[in-house]
């Protein structure tokens, strides 16, 4: 097979490498075996949201010039700095042209809020959940009201309201709860399980109730002038849909994620997978990478679930699988393993290590950062222990970080996949096989 | 007793991905969805069939559901399955009898070729098909051949012995009794690249009996054609190649997930005709083509997505000179074979379709192609361009 990079898994890092690579014009496939973590993500990307205290950062670069040299093993010093900071301007620009805006506060971090109530530290947020108009009125202490659709089960305006109460930033502000009603989406009664996020988000995007559910929205916001709503503000118009009903009420209205499926992720994941399609890559989703071959150090082909001893092969590979849950990572009774290649796992003590009793443990879970191990490019070492050169390993399936604790898991997807396909980029325009 | 087997389901964790991407759920309030469908009434279903749900039915069994499950659940398997062993269909179905047996239709149709086809397209046939036998007034037919491809075969199969290599084709009913021309086409490409074509002794691959429950007819075709396809194997050590995807499919997974035969004779061997294409072309063996300056639209058809397979179309197309190429974003048709015929799931599969229709418009294309042909059936319906087969561009090219 000629292609120039094959990628497997088709999450954050991989669609961002395979966006890169096809955008340098290389010959790339993904291949991918089910739906990403972004489906189950708050659609907010994490830079560095906090130190090892737990305290949060505000300037996640800065921060970050300190911490890589003490920390030669985190996929941000093997990044660097320069690369962090394009592969999110990369980033931003990809979404956008996909037709997705995000919302950075300069190179600052910024605090959404969640659906608990609570504040998330954030490096982008969409622009309808976070933007600068928004911060303004929060700063103008303008009144808020929580709304939530009637019927509506993921999600709950009390406690959303008992959270935002105890925040200092929102101390002296009035909150409010209401209900929006949907008399007009008549059929949802015959089946309560259509009312899901999704089948709300269906509705919107058809644009057909809109001026309705402006209407419902006044009246259920009384005299506040932010309105915050659980996000299903439309999976493909969603920008038009929020920016009309700012315009119908008059208000500020802001999306918080709910529980799975995440509209919020779903509309990164489909901006990501436009962009590579009208870039030229192509994405093969019913299959599912297996297995592969390594010979001297080199990956010399792959194979897959639908198509057995068949072999596919590239002058490059990126494996971007994820962790444990996408099953890029794998733990039996008491060993960790990559099931695909068999690749060299960072550390691997025994089970009653992996874990910490409290499950909020502010020095998080040791088996978050368990992963695969790499050198200083990314590149995994084989079961032989040799470095394989034309493979490279992105994302969650990373050792050495910690992205629950440090709010970084976007980041790194983002920076790791972008690293990954520049490294590619400049090897095929050399000539060089890997 | 639960079968162990059969605990796929357990591993479903109930993260409604499936129903997200659900072309059926998206349109109508009717299905539930196949998380519910599937996974979740499964545990009902085992611990008592009679709370079985005749939603079940709307199921197309389009496998977008498998292609989104990050947890390897075979959702659609469960829901077809279900559907079949819990509800007693009525007996007497005349018009799903007729729709599956489209070999024995087929062979009835392709003896007056011209003249069924001038008689289902009268305005009166169709309103009295409408009437007693459910088939949508508005549905446009497949027409059929005068005379089959098999008989057409015949005359050429001495001619096959002299290329260098040979390949056992499926050629399915499609191309038997409607759609000659493609078959003719591929004996020509694969003749253009030193490789002959044999084909044996075949049966309907299943796909539209299973999708109306005739099971164990489903089962009798799949055996014969298992053992017709294997035999046939041994005698020229080749490999077995398809251009229906849903034959593909069928006789690749459905014959062994769904209908619980051993197909390990044929499994490895058996691959959609652009997979087999491709592994030639990596070898160097690639039929000269002229350029064919067109431009043209291409949609992924559900099955061959669930294969794996879209990859390859894309790469054998994407090697045709003179072939501007639009690739549609992956979008289920509405059809889903015998489906979009029924009346009572007509509106259905139109409202499916809408999005696909309006991809190809808005592509501009002058053809449109596509792996199925039952997705090519339903695109010439709605759009007012024709629809060619990868290997009906690869023959162009030839010329």
């Amino acid at each position: 097979m000629r292609y120039d990079c094959l990628i497997a898994g088709a999450g954050l890092s991989g669609l961002v490498c395979g966006i890169r690579c096809a955008e340098m014009g290389l010959r790339t496939v993904i291949i991918s075996g089910g739906m990403n973590a972004l489906h189950f993500s708050s659609g907010s990307i994490d830079l560095m949201g906090y130190e090892p205290s737990g305290k949060a950062i505000a300037s996640p670069y800065q921060y970050l010039k300190k911490f890589t040299p003490k920390k030669p093993g985190h996929p941000y010093a093997k990044v660097g700095l320069k690369t962090i900071r394009e592969s999110l301007a990369f980033f931003k620009e990809q979404c956008s042209a996909g037709g997705l805006n995000l919302y950075d506060n300069g190179e600052e971090n910024h605090f959404h809020i969640t659906g608990l109530g609570t504040m998330k530290i954030s490096y982008f947020s969409q622009e309808s959940v976070f933007n600068s108009r928004l911060k303004d009125a929060f700063e103008k202490k303008a009144p808020v009201a929580v709304l939530n659709f009637d019927g509506f089960r993921d999600y709950f305006t009390d406690l959303t309201l008992e959270q935002l109460r105890r925040l200092p930033l929102l101390k002296d502000v009035t909150i409010t709860t209401g209900k929006i009603r949907l008399p007009y989406y008549f059929r949802t009664e015959r089946n309560l399980h259509e009312f899901r996020s999704i089948d709300l988000a269906r509705v919107f995007d058809s644009e057909k109730f809109l001026p309705r559910i402006a209407d419902e929205i006044k009246k259920a916001a009384g005299n506040a002038r932010i309105v915050s709503l659980p996000a299903f503000i439309g999976i493909e118009n969603f920008s038009k849909i929020h920016r009309k009903l700012e315009q119908m009420t008059g208000l500020l209205i802001y999306e918080v994620p709910s529980l799975p499926p995440s509209i919020l992720g779903m509309r990164i994941d489909q901006a990501l997978k436009n962009r590579f399609a009208d870039l030229g890559g192509e994405l093969s989703a019913g299959d599912k990478v297996f297995g592969g071959e390594i010979i001297k150090g080199t990956l010399d082909h792959v194979h897959t679930e639908n198509y057995g001893n068949t072999r596919h092969s590239a002058r490059f590979y990126v494996l971007a699988t994820g962790s444990f849950f996408s099953g890029g990572l794998k733990s039996e009774f008491n060993r960790i393993e990559e099931p695909l290649l068999k690749l060299k796992i960072s550390d691997s003590p025994s089970r009653n290590k992996w874990y910490s009793d409290s499950f909020f443990d502010k020095k998080g879970q040791p088996f978050i950062s368990y992963g695969v191990k790499t050198g200083k490019t990314l590149n995994p070492f084989s079961a032989d222990g040799k470095e394989v050169k034309n493979l490279f390993c992105t994302g969650s399936i990373l050792s050495g970080y910690d992205p629950v604790r440090e709010g970084s898991g976007g980041g790194v997807a983002i920076s790791t996949g972008y690293f990954a396909a520049n490294k590619i980029i400049s090897a095929v325009a050399k000539g060089d096989r890997g | 007793m639960i079968k162990l087997e059969n605990i796929s389901f357990d591993h479903c964790i109930k993260c409604t991905v499936c129903t997200i991407y659900c072309p059926v759920a998206r349109n109508t309030h009717l299905f539930p969805g196949p998380k519910q469908s599937g996974p979740d009434a499964e545990r009902l279903r085992i611990k008592n069939p009679e709370l079985v749900d005749a939603s079940l039915k709307y199921c197309t069994n389009c496998k977008r559901c498998e292609i989104a499950c990050p947890s390897n659940v075979k959702i659609a398997d469960i829901i077809q399955d279900a559907k079949w062993k819990y509800t007693r269909a009525r007996l007497f179905r005349p018009r799903d009898f007729f729709m599956s047996r489209t070999d024995f239709v087929g062979s009835m149709a392709t003896i007056f070729g011209p003249l069924v086809n001038f008689v289902v397209g009268l305005g009166i046939v169709k309103f009295f098909m409408d009437l007693f036998l459910s088939i949508p007034l508005q549905r446009s037919f497949p027409s059929y051949n005068t005379g089959t491809f098999a008989s057409w075969f015949k005359r050429k199969r001495k001619g096959q012995k002299k290329y260098r290599s040979k390949v056992t084709y499926f050629h399915g009913c499609y191309v038997n009794y409607n759609k000659r021309s493609l078959g003719e086409d591929l004996v020509s490409v694969l003749n253009a690249m030193d490789i002959g074509v044999e084909i044996t002794s075949e049966k309907c691959c299943g796909v539209p009996l299973i999708a109306n429950g005739y099971l164990t007819r489903a089962r009798k075709n799949a055996r014969y054609n298992i053992k017709h396809l294997s035999e046939q194997k041994k005698n020229n050590s080749g490999k077995i190649v398809a251009t229906s995807s849903s034959c593909a499919f069928a006789l690749k997974h459905e014959y062994a997930n769904l209908l619980a035969l051993d197909n390990s004779s044929i499994y490895t061997d058996t691959e959609y005709i652009t997979k087999y294409l491709f592994d030639r072309f990596e070898d160097g063996i690639i039929p000269p083509l002229k350029p064919v300056n067109i431009r043209a639209a291409y949609h992924a058809p559900c099955h061959l997505e669930r294969l794996g397979g879209v990859m390859y179309t894309i790469d054998i197309l994407k090697r045709i000179p003179g072939l501007d190429l639009v690739i549609l974003n992956s979008e289920c048709c509405g059809i889903a074979g015998t489906y979009g015929f029924k009346k009572e799931y007509y509106q259905i599969s139109q409202a499916i379709g809408q999005h696909l229709f309006r991809l190809i418009d808005r592509a501009n294309p002058e053809y449109v192609i596509t792996d199925c042909e039952t997705c090519a059936m339903q695109i010439e319906m709605n759009t007012p361009y024709q629809v060619l087969h990868p290997i009906n561009v690869l023959a162009m090219a030839l010329k």
